[in-house]
């Protein structure tokens, strides 16, 4: 079945950079067609210019590229496209309005009647086909639009191979997955190597790196810094590679603090129900205390957290806030009382992304800087001078524009904004979504140093270990039901795992 | 250093005044006596009017919306004036009742545009049809005139060589630019731009910074008609008619992104600055009309691509 000499994707000598920071420097790297190759490095690394330059956005300063012996002329999106050299993305683009089939076939649709009509049978047909060889079931007729970060990342997917693709680069493709999905995703990936699809497979998640790919690449301040088998390498060997130094995780033998609950409940919910997203939710969590919240991607756990913040509104039931009911509730009334947010989606929901880094991390607050004689510059000048040195935002100039930031470091400022104002509340809605080892073990230090504080953290992760080892207690939702509440001692992942799963799913394994 | 010196380079400020330089250096070749003050003072009467509705527009711009009914806005607030004088109420009266409508019309806009959120371009294409068909049909399309002599020295005294209307317009510049620069109100209008929901979801009012903008769009434009009818000494329905495209014209030279969050002040004020010296340079030398739409068009075309190529290269290097 296979070519005996596989055709590869030959990367020579590629440098970028930009202003006066280099990210990439002389990166020589080879992907051969059949292969699973992991690129792994922190946020900043270069791994987001390399993606860039395969998929034809950027053009480098120097170097080559070649596939099976050709050069590609870079800088072109049209020709790495039409060698099969696809990317798909973390946040996958798709078109928002238009449903699966018309997405797969924008710009190349099936017609019949000479070019009269559309062979709309034809292409349900074939969209159906695809979805099944990755074993997915979504609805032909929904918008894209209207589905889960996961969904629209299958719809990506499933664009690339209706491209004929060659070579897939995978960027972050588990970030916003569920355990069950990410399985899923990990059966099409293999499904597709058998086919001879070279894999370029960029994860933060080294567990997965190990499990699926042959070859491991890392980066680190934008130079190859080794390729090697994943069969030599252990997982310290791989993060000392990557950060230069060991990374200490946050430990699960924190002291317990067993009197935690004794402390005054900040946030309680009462019999809280919005159809068709939850149904009849009942929660406290108490000063100092962190509150896992677990669940597929979907099940409402964004939605609650919505709600509480004052972006929704809700049908019935109460939020008691320190005691009292939040009433009338807006986002300003909630951020008054002392409710900080990360949402979901930094990009869209975090981030006025062009906006100088200073900017964003005193947005919540600028009021609080005006005098009689206007914005007390040199004072937002010190205070967001002390957040970037507090959280360790990698920036060279609090003037910079926050789009020009690394993942981790944007997921800091949203982070960021909050802390000075001191909430008594943050809810943390997938803080670590897309973020490195090293920044993510930084959140994680400052999510316990919040509780520590005394403050009430309600977090929402869709990664099993990070719950785990963070939460001191765990609330479960399946379907918009808390079908589950444990405490750390009690809490593994096959217990969550279990509990999230929907009825019917549990009984026909 | 380099750096900062492309930053200003690239700026599109900088381009502008490069572009005005070339013009006044091109006119004063082909026609010196064009830039005589007292020429430029009588060409210049009816900017005043323009320049008054541009500074809401540039904020409304800059939160990715957009006012077209501001020349309807005109109309209305116009006619309202002239009906009351005429039927026998005082020029003050008259005057505060035209402002308060223009007021109105502008906070209905901005009511539809952020609660019920509705697209501005929507909301206001309704509204610019709306408005000056009630002002038509309150007037029966017939002027009004013989306002008193204190009202229309309004439109034609001056002050310190200067007139009114130019008065008014830099009172209002300097206030506004000390809010957009020197408050908080100012920095949320750019986040506005920038991203909405990120905006909302760090407890920036947003609604009530939009209907806000749009309401001071309608009182500017009621203002702005108001010193029309005191210069022309005449009401009449069709008072501004076709006045938002040059104001948004004006903007978008100006630097202003269409989509919001990018853009000064300065820079409308120049963009102005290039189309009306444009404008009456090409009538005033050759008088021919179809050559002035020709020049704004192609001045439009290339401004904003030069700009977009300038902060592409910034952007690249």
């Amino acid at each position: 079945m296979r070519d005996p000499d596989m055709p590869s994707l030959n990367i020579q000598n590629l440098s970028k950079s930009y202003g006066g920071t280099h990210a990439l420097r002389n990166v020589s790297l080879k992907i051969h067609a059949g292969d699973i190759h992991a690129l792994c490095g922190e946020n900043g690394a270069g791994k987001s210019t390399l993606i860039k330059i395969l998929s034809g956005v950027e053009t480098p300063d120097q170097g080559l590229v070649q596939w099976n012996g050709s050069h590609l002329s870079l800088g072109k999106v049209h020709e790495m496209e039409s060698k099969g050299i696809v990317a798909v993305h973390q946040e996958p683009v798709v078109f928002p309005d238009l449903n699966i089939v018309d997405n797969l076939y924008a710009g190349r649709e099936l017609s019949s009647g000479m070019g009269t009509w559309l062979n709309t049978a034809s292409m349900k047909q074939q969209t159906r086909d695809i979805l099944d060889s990755l074993g997915e079931d979504l609805p032909l007729n929904q918008p894209v639009g209207e589905m889960a970060l996961a969904q629209r990342q299958m719809v990506s997917i499933a664009r690339a191979l209706f491209n004929q693709c060659r070579i897939l680069i995978l960027d972050e493709p588990t970030a916003s997955l569920t355990t069950r999905e990410s399985d899923a995703l990990f059966k099409t990936v293999i499904s597709l190597k058998k086919q001879g699809v070279g894999i370029l497979y960029v994860s933060h998640r080294l567990e997965e790196v190990f499990q699926l790919a042959e070859w491991i690449s890392v980066l680190r301040d934008g130079i190859l810094v080794s390729t090697q088998s994943s069969k030599d390498l252990s997982e310290d060997a791989l993060i000392q590679q990557m950060v230069g130094r060991k990374v200490a995780y946050p430990s699960r033998q924190q002291p317990v603090n067993t009197d935690i609950t004794k402390n005054k409940p900040v946030l309680e919910l009462k019999a809280l129900s919005r159809t068709p997203a939850y149904d009849d939710i009942h929660l406290k969590i108490h000063a100092g205390e962190i509150l896992g919240m677990s669940g597929l991607v979907g099940a409402g756990r964004s939605e609650i957290a919505r709600a509480i913040f004052g972006i929704d509104e809700f049908d019935t039931g109460e939020i008691l806030f320190n005691g009292k009911k939040f009433q009338n509730h807006s986002i300003r009334k909630a951020i008054d009382l002392g409710i900080a947010m990360v949402p979901e989606d930094r990009q869209r929901q975090g981030l006025a992304l062009p906006l100088s880094v200073e900017t964003n991390l005193l947005l919540p607050s600028l009021n609080a800087f005006q005098g009689m004689t206007g914005l007390d510059r040199s004072q937002m000048r010190s205070i967001s001078g002390q957040l970037i040195s507090k959280l360790g935002i990698k920036t060279g100039s609090p003037d910079n524009p926050a789009s020009a930031l690394s993942g981790g470091n944007q997921q800091k400022i949203v982070l960021g904004k909050w802390i000075h104002q001191n909430p008594s509340l943050f809810i943390l809605d997938e803080p670590t979504r897309g973020v490195d080892v090293g920044a993510k073990s930084e959140v994680h230090r400052m999510i316990i140093e919040l509780a520590k504080q005394g403050s009430a953290v309600l977090l929402i992760s869709s990664e099993l270990p990070e719950i785990l080892s963070l939460s001191d207690r765990i609330l479960v939702i399946a379907k918009g039901h808390v079908s589950g509440e444990l405490a750390r001692e009690e809490a593994n992942q096959e217990t969550l795992l279990k509990l999230s799963l929907p009825e019917e799913a549990k009984q026909s394994p | 250093m380099k750096a900062i010196f492309l930053r200003i380079l690239s700026l599109p400020e900088t381009f502008l005044s490069c572009l005005i330089i070339t013009l006044f250096a091109l006119i004063s070749q082909l026609d010196p006596s064009f830039l005589q003050w007292e020429v430029q003072r009588s060409l210049s009467s009816h900017i005043w009017e323009l320049a008054i509705i541009a500074i809401p527009m540039t904020l409304i711009i800059l939160t990715a919306g957009i006012d077209l009914s501001v020349g309807s806005i005109m109309s209305l607030s116009a006619i309202t004036a002239g009906m009351l004088f005429q039927a026998g109420s005082s020029m003050p009266l008259a005057c505060g009742a035209a402002l308060l409508t223009g007021t109105i019309g502008g906070f209905l806009n901005g009511f539809f545009i952020a609660r019920m959120r509705v697209h501005p371009l929507i909301i206001t294409l309704a509204t610019m049809a709306t408005y000056r068909g009630i002002a038509e049909g309150i007037s029966q399309a017939k002027p009004v005139s013989g306002f008193p002599a204190g009202f229309t020295r309004l439109g034609q005294d001056e002050w310190l060589n200067l007139p009114f209307a130019a008065w008014l317009f830099l009172i209002m510049f300097v206030s506004v630019f000390w809010v957009i620069h020197r408050r908080a109100l100012g920095l949320h209008v750019y986040a506005i731009g920038n991203n909405d929901t990120a905006s909302r979801f760090s407890g920036i009012h947003v609604d009530r910074i939009l209907i806000g903008l749009y309401t001071f769009s309608g009182f500017a434009s009621a203002l702005a008609a108001l010193l029309f009818v005191a210069r022309r000494n005449t009401a009449k329905a069709d008072i501004g008619m076709g006045i938002e495209l040059g104001v948004i014209t004006a903007v978008v030279i100006g630097g202003v992104s269409i989509f919001g969050g990018r853009g000064t002040l300065v820079g409308t004020c120049l963009g102005l600055l290039l189309i009306h010296e444009t404008r009456e340079f090409v009538s005033w030398h050759w008088n021919r009309d179809e050559f002035i739409l020709i020049v704004l068009g192609l001045l439009l075309i290339v401004s904003v691509v030069f700009q977009k190529l300038l902060r592409h290269k910034q952007n690249s290097s």
